[in-house]
């Protein structure tokens, strides 16, 4: 024995194939070998396989054939099935004989009104009996049709199954021979024939195919399952749909409501908090960019991009914000910016912070794993349902909403990032004697910059993606245009409103990016 | 004078969940590795070792992979804990020490090298050297000041403001060493510092070293897998074997008394030119019978301590045996050719 715990043992070839086959060993090491010993497709024919289907694979636990098998045998039973006791054409059967009835008694009541002299009603109602008859007599023809091809379904499923046999015998020891290189490696992998694995083949053929054949080949299962089993199966356990109302569902959702409710109302005082507190950073924001003088943001802006991110980024900048002005967007799209900007600066305040706990703590990790899928994938309508019922409507809660979609990525990343530091260098800095807060400070955080940088930018662009489900609950802004013109359909304005939000998007990303790779230098 | 400076005792480091289960087990029935492992799921990493470094020394600790020395001498600075045992470096007890006092420790007495260099890359080669100062809160100037001076030492003065990659690997090995020195500590440790360079690059690192080692005088306790490079640097070495220390003497009684079979095989290939001397291969003048053409009176003389490389020299410029002569000029023993070739080959006579 090793270290490892492995244990070396050349096996032979013919060795191996029988412990693992167990049966029949002679008959597949032979196919196994002429397997082996063919390049392209070699003609291996196995009859028990071709014969047995879908049995064969779970006596030998080959269960991607059993699977496979089963539904390409199942689907041509079924037209097997549709082509010898299908009523085919029975719903244009049962349209046709409701007609009958109407016409007949379309024609009782015209020979009643005849009777009694009025003889203008008594044609109107002839004319619809007429008019119905026509229409019958398609749905007859279209039923004598669909009962004429019955034959030919029949042979469709007939050659269908030859087919599905044939691949079945010709591919059962490629797929076996595969088995058997995977169980070389591991193995865990079942070999042999094992009778308990084909039991629940069978069981589960039992299951699957007579009610799926049921269900496919014969009009009305439910009734005429309900007239086998005394109304027990089809009426009161029906098989085309499951046998619930929403009983459960509108009794959940209603305690829900009340759980809601009882949220806002005892924690109303927290809620009003952090609404102020989001609300102070977002006038903060709007005074910056709205208040002080156009030129004077324009200016800073531009000069900004240049010296962060060159002259190329600038020119663009100059260019994105003259068409914002010029299209008369200039206020609103600020209030986005600032909207944005509230955002993510919350995100990046909290998330990375966060990031470095989990980043840390593998065990917190975990816990916060699930969290963040759920904020990432949950649809924002989701959680703008109970952000509406706790914080109301208007920017703040926006911006709330913003936070739930946006900060996910930025503690995804900072988490990545610590993690990514190399251990070599940690232990190097400990033993000169770091702390932990200087390890973090020193090494892990500068370290792990590149990632937070990208989580950072990931965040940025997806509040970007926010502003028009912000703007649902009431966040002004580019995002309110937007909604607004799928509101009237204004296809020219949705337009003109999309290619601001991407300006803003893009003149955020491109200074962000230029900044962070002026601080790195040329790394 | 020579002063203990790092001392261990029975010192034991077993990695696993059940580990100090496994290290009861151990000390009552005295399992071994592969029973600890199967029993406990336990490996044991560090096998009651028991050393001791004098003041000044180079120790080397010389193992295949796996055997447990880098694990060791991360013990000495406690970037790993101990399972059992004791260690002392510079008279204190390190595993009482608290956060606080190891952190000092580390910052002042402790520097230490490693094998993959372990630079932070954001910095330039000047704060690398000066983090370790740094970290102790020095000011900026001190900082600038030492490193330079370290540096210098390693013969890297003028990439101060470079950064590591723009550096090549034996360049940044000498960063590394440079930091190490930094915070002037006494007790140095090299965790296969030469390993990941190429040959040449690393005899010349080796040199360096060696010259540094005896100028600045550190103890040091230098790991390695390269028998020749703990020949060639130690002043004792260790060598261990699946975490327990299979021999520890002089490079000489290494390799001319090596302690059982494993580290007899490591000798094998080593050359013995200047570790075996004449006193260990001569024949005493006693028993030395007279070949023909042989006069010993002729013979040039040399002393008891000379080793066999310079025995091949004298041996070359005569025909005659070699006679060898004790510290008071006393003829004492003979080495003839026959014996000279013998002792080449297997340092024995």
């Amino acid at each position: 024995m090793t270290d490892t715990g492995l244990e070396a043992g050349p096996r032979g070839n013919e060795l191996s194939v029988a412990e693992f086959v167990q049966e029949n060993e002679s008959y597949y090491s032979k196919q196994f070998a002429k397997i082996q010993g063919t390049t392209g497709f070699a003609f291996s024919w196995n009859t028990m396989a071709a014969l047995c289907g879908p049995l064969w694979g779970a006596l030998r636990g080959a269960w991607g054939f059993f699977w496979t098998f089963l539904v390409l045998e199942l689907f041509a039973l079924v037209q097997i099935g549709r082509g010898l006791w299908g009523e085919l054409g029975a719903d244009q059967i049962a349209r046709y004989e409701k007609m009958l009835v109407n016409i007949a008694k379309r024609e009782q009541q015209a020979k009643d009104l005849i009777a009694a002299g009025d003889t203008a009603d008594a044609e109107a109602k002839l004319k619809i009996a007429d008019n119905l008859k026509r229409v019958a007599a398609q749905a007859k023809e279209k039923a004598d049709l669909a009962a004429n091809e019955a034959f030919s379904i029949l042979i469709t499923g007939l050659v269908l199954l030859l087919i599905v046999k044939l691949l079945e015998g010709f591919l059962a020891n490629r797929t076996y021979e595969k088995q058997y290189l995977n169980w070389r490696a591991n193995p865990a992998i079942q070999s042999g024939v094992n009778k308990l694995s084909a039991l629940f083949g069978a069981v589960l053929l039992i299951a699957i195919w007579p009610l799926t054949l049921f269900r496919f080949t014969v009009s009305d299962p439910d009734g005429k399952l309900s007239a086998l089993t005394n109304g027990f199966i089809g009426k009161q356990i029906p098989i085309t749909e499951f046998p619930v109302n929403r009983e459960y569902f509108a009794v959940l959702a209603k305690k829900g409501d009340a759980g809601f409710d009882w949220l806002a109302i005892n924690f109303s005082h927290v809620f009003k908090g952090i609404t102020a507190g989001i609300r102070a950073v977002l006038d903060g924001l709007e005074v910056i960019l709205i208040d002080t003088p156009w030129p004077v943001v324009m200016i800073v802006i531009v000069v900004m991009a240049l010296r962060l991110a060159g002259p190329r980024v600038a020119i663009f900048t100059a260019a994105s914000l003259a068409y914002l002005a010029f299209m008369g967007l200039w206020k609103i799209s600020m209030i986005t910016v600032a909207l944005i900007g509230a955002g993510a600066a919350l995100c990046v305040i909290i998330g990375i912070p966060l990031g470095i706990w989990f980043g840390k703590s593998k065990r917190a990790y975990t816990f916060a794993e699930p969290v963040l899928d759920f904020m990432q994938t949950m649809p924002a309508f989701v959680y703008l349902i109970p952000i509406i019922a706790f914080f109301g409507t208007g920017k703040p809660p926006g911006v709330l909403a913003t936070l739930v979609f946006a900060m996910p990525p930025v503690i995804r990343l900072t988490a990545l990032g610590m993690r990514g530091v190399p251990e070599t260098t940690k232990e190097a800095a400990v033993a000169f004697g770091c702390s932990k807060w200087q390890l973090l400070t020193n090494v892990e955080l500068p370290l792990a910059m590149p990632s937070i940088m990208t989580g950072i930018n990931q965040t940025i662009l997806m509040s970007l993606s926010m502003v028009v489900i912000a703007s649902l609950i009431g966040a002004e802004g580019l995002g309110a245009l937007i909604l607004e013109a799928l509101q009237y359909a204004a296809k020219g304005q949705g337009l003109l409103g999309g290619l601001a939000i991407l300006l803003c998007a893009m003149v955020i990303d491109r200074i962000a990016q230029g900044m962070y790779r002026r601080k790195v230098g040329g790394l | 004078m020579t002063e203990d400076v790092i001392t261990l005792e029975n010192v034991w480091k077993i990695f696993g969940d059940r580990a100090k289960e496994a290290m009861r087990a151990v000390q009552e029935r005295g399992l071994s590795k592969p029973e600890v492992l199967s029993e406990f799921e336990c490996v044991v990493g560090i096998a009651d070792c028991s050393f001791s470094v004098q003041r000044g020394e180079i120790f080397c600790v010389m193992g295949l992979s796996g055997s447990g020395k880098s694990t060791m001498v991360r013990h000495l600075n406690r970037l790993i804990e101990p399972t059992a045992g004791s260690i002392s470096v510079l008279g204190k007890d390190m595993l009482s020490l608290n956060g606080n006092e190891l952190r000092e420790m580390r910052a002042k007495h402790l520097g230490m090298v490693f094998q993959h260099m372990a630079l932070l890359p954001h910095r330039t080669v000047r704060d690398n050297v000066g983090f370790p100062l740094q970290v102790r809160g020095e000011p900026k100037s001190v900082r600038w000041e030492v490193s330079q001076r370290c540096l210098n030492m390693v013969n890297l003065d003028g990439y101060e403001d470079r950064f590591p990659r723009e550096l090549s690997g034996g360049m940044q090995q000498r960063v590394g060493l440079a930091r190490a020195l930094a915070s002037d500590p006494e007790v140095l440790l090299m965790d296969e510092p030469f390993s990941a360079l190429d040959p040449l690059i690393r005899r010349q690192l080796q040199d360096q070293f060696m010259a540094l080692s005896a100028e600045l005088n550190k103890t040091t306790v230098f790991i390695t897998h390269d028998l020749d490079e703990a020949i060639r640097i130690g002043n004792r070495i260790a060598i261990m074997k699946d975490g327990r220390i299979v021999q520890i003497g002089t490079p000489e009684q290494i390799v001319t008394n090596p302690a059982d079979d494993y580290v007899r095989d490591f000798v094998e290939g080593i050359s013995k030119l200047k570790l075996v001397f004449a006193r260990s291969i001569m024949e005493p003048l006693g028993s030395y019978e007279l070949q023909a053409g042989d006069d010993l009176a002729q013979s040039p003389r040399a002393s008891h301590g000379t080793d066999l490389d310079q025995l091949i020299d004298i041996a070359t410029t005569t025909t005659q045996p070699i006679v060898i002569q004790d510290d008071e000029n006393n003829d004492v023993g003979v080495i003839n050719k026959s014996r000279l070739l013998k002792g080449i080959q297997g340092g024995k006579a």
